[in-house]
């Protein structure tokens, strides 16, 4: 395996009961890379983004970060380079934005350590970084879902990971909010953070990443630049659907149009 | 309201509360002669104070009662709050939870082997090894379940509770008499007769592993954003979970080793609590330990205050606070 990309994931299959819900994926990522992550549902997306986050045990193959193997590096020290941003998250309403963020920092600090300097340093750029100043003293609970998502983002952007992995980002949130995540994850990448997200519009997944994967039954089907990704046939082909490209509604640029494929 | 201001107005109505608890009771002191007494035994004062008699009672059968009052009421609260996390349900307690009769079993089947007169520390390990046990039994079934709802926790603890109260009685019935007589007090919880030996016992076990819950504060914060979310931020849950649970377990042994079974106070004092500091340990824990003296001491006071003749069991006191508490936590959260 080569030490010069950031993530590396080899010949990897996860087992969930008694199927591959991962089958033999492949890839490998590189610093700034906005990565979105596309398949029908139960194609394994979710299982993939918890094994690279060392959650899930691989049945076969490997994961290496910065050329180290996964299964070398702690608990801890998996955090500190990689933060999750699980989906539908509801835990904890009850605690302040900034209460939440600070928790990011558990990877830094362990479980005995206060918060230090830096650390509060680290919290108070994310919770800046995520717009989220104003509402820093609010429970997660009394958030909207998008002030939400970007309070999750801020947990996330306080462990300083090299690479970060969201599950969904965008659901729930209406097109304006949407589209404010992801200017603020494209801003995230430019800083050399690597990002994978799993992204159920086609068309946001296509318009945001650099990169677009496609899976279907636990295997990557297709990888590649989003505008050929979007008109290949292995993403027609996952979802069931025949993809056109047509003009956009103001003439400037393309757009893509979705149908259901007969018996799709 | 702060989480400080709040924790110094709980310290002096934890304060006042040890203050009436002291001077009330079959033998009355205001308030001056126990601060004088107090001064005296500090040796602040030089004064005649009090005669030997009122002396020894006040100073050797309520103080060291009072005090383990509070410091049985503060771990039951800290218990309760651990509990709490690790099953992910703000209505965990020992009472719902099979820890409280887990511990009372243990304590029996030492009272029965003899163990309790034998061996030193053999009850309150005896108690402990059950609560633990009980806490395993039930953590163990609610994680097979997949299942930590409310309903379904306090189903599985009770079933469990009612299996371990079983081979209680069975070892009762097959008990002498006077082994039934001193496992009694278990069953029914009470300070009646605690000296400063039980205080001792108590505080060695309890202080120990509650500012170990102290300095697991943050751990405890992770767990609030649920197994996946703290796990992703590099905690091991089910090790830390395990940890709490031993640690909870430790304390309910404690508190069941010198007071019997103290019902719902774990469950009261931290749900209050949350609603007013919110759910991070750092403030929920002082707090709740606060609060869970308070309801102990005056709840103490009430149960020997009651008559003259007999001391009312003080678990009885807390169940007849706290079922109504729950009932009305259960409307509440079905409303929501």
């Amino acid at each position: 395996m080569s030490a010069s990309h950031l993530l590396e994931v080899a010949n990897l299959s996860v087992r969930r009961g008694a199927r591959d819900v991962v089958e033999q994926v492949s890839l490998s990522v590189n610093a700034s890379e906005r990565v979105a992550l596309v398949g029908p549902n139960a194609a394994g997306k979710s299982t993939l983004l918890s094994a690279i986050a060392g959650l899930l045990k691989p049945s076969q193959g490997g994961i290496t970060l910065a050329g180290q193997p996964l299964t070398t590096l702690g608990s801890r020290e998996i955090a500190r380079r990689i933060a999750l941003v699980v989906a539908l998250q509801e835990g904890a309403p009850l605690i302040s934005v900034r209460e939440s963020t600070a928790l990011g920092r558990y990877p830094h600090t362990g479980p005995f350590q206060d918060l230090g300097a830096a650390d509060h340093g680290a919290v108070s750029r994310a919770i800046t970084e995520t717009c989220l100043l104003e509402l820093e003293d609010r429970t997660l609970g009394s958030l909207s879902a998008g002030e939400r998502q970007r309070a999750l983002v801020a947990r996330a952007l306080a462990q300083e990971p090299g690479l970060l992995l969201l599950d969904e980002p965008s659901a729930h949130l209406d097109i304006g909010h949407g589209l404010d995540l992801f200017a603020l994850l494209a801003t995230i990448a430019t800083r050399g953070v690597a990002i994978i997200a799993v992204i159920h519009d086609l068309v946001a997944a296509a318009q945001w990443a650099t990169r677009m994967l496609v899976m279907d039954h636990g295997r990557i089907v297709d990888d590649g630049p989003p505008e050929r990704v979007m008109m290949g046939e292995p993403l027609g082909r996952a979802f069931g659907v025949s993809i056109a490209e047509a003009l956009a509604a103001n003439g400037a640029g393309s757009t893509w149009r979705f149908e259901r494929r007969a018996g799709g | 309201m702060t989480a400080g201001r709040l924790n110094g107005l709980l310290g002096i109505g934890l304060l006042v509360s040890l203050l009436m608890a002291l001077c009330l009771g079959a033998v009355q002191y205001s308030p001056a002669e126990v601060l004088l007494e107090a001064m005296r035994a500090a040796g602040l004062s030089s004064g005649a104070g009090l005669d030997e008699a009122h002396r020894v009672i006040l100073g050797e059968i309520r103080l060291p009662r009072v005090l383990l009052a509070a410091l049985i009421g503060g771990a039951l609260a800290v218990t309760g709050a651990l509990l709490q996390v690790v099953f992910q349900n703000p209505m965990a307690d020992a009472s719902l939870l099979g820890v409280g009769s887990g511990a009372a079993l243990g304590a029996v089947i030492a009272v029965k082997l003899g163990w309790s007169f034998d061996i030193f520390m053999a009850l309150p390990a005896a108690a402990f090894v059950g609560a633990l046990g009980a806490a395993l039994i039930v953590y163990m079934v609610a994680q097979g379940t997949r299942s930590s709802s409310l309903t379904s926790l306090i189903l599985t603890g009770l079933a469990v509770s009612a299996f371990l109260s079983g081979l209680t009685s069975i070892i009762l019935i097959a008990s002498e008499e006077f082994r039934v007589r001193a496992v009694f007090f278990w069953l029914a919880g009470g300070l009646e007769g605690r000296g400063f030996t039980h205080l001792g016992l108590a505080a060695s076990l309890i202080v120990p592993a509650c500012i170990l819950a102290g300095l697991l504060r943050r751990p405890l914060d992770l767990l609030l954003l649920g197994e996946t979310e703290a796990r992703a931020l590099g905690l091991n849950v089910p090790r830390m979970r395990l940890l709490l649970l031993g640690l909870a377990a430790l304390l309910s042994g404690a508190t069941t080793s010198v007071a019997g079974s103290v019902p719902f106070v774990g469950l009261m004092a931290p749900h209050a609590m949350r609603s007013l500091v919110g759910p991070r340990a750092s403030r929920l824990l002082p707090a709740s330990f606060f609060a869970g003296a308070i309801l102990v001491v005056l709840s103490d006071l009430f149960a020997r205050g009651f008559s003259d003749k007999y001391d009312l069991p003080l678990g009885a006191i807390t169940s007849l606070s706290g079922a109504p508490y729950l009932l009305h936590i259960l409307r509440r959260t079905e409303r929501a």
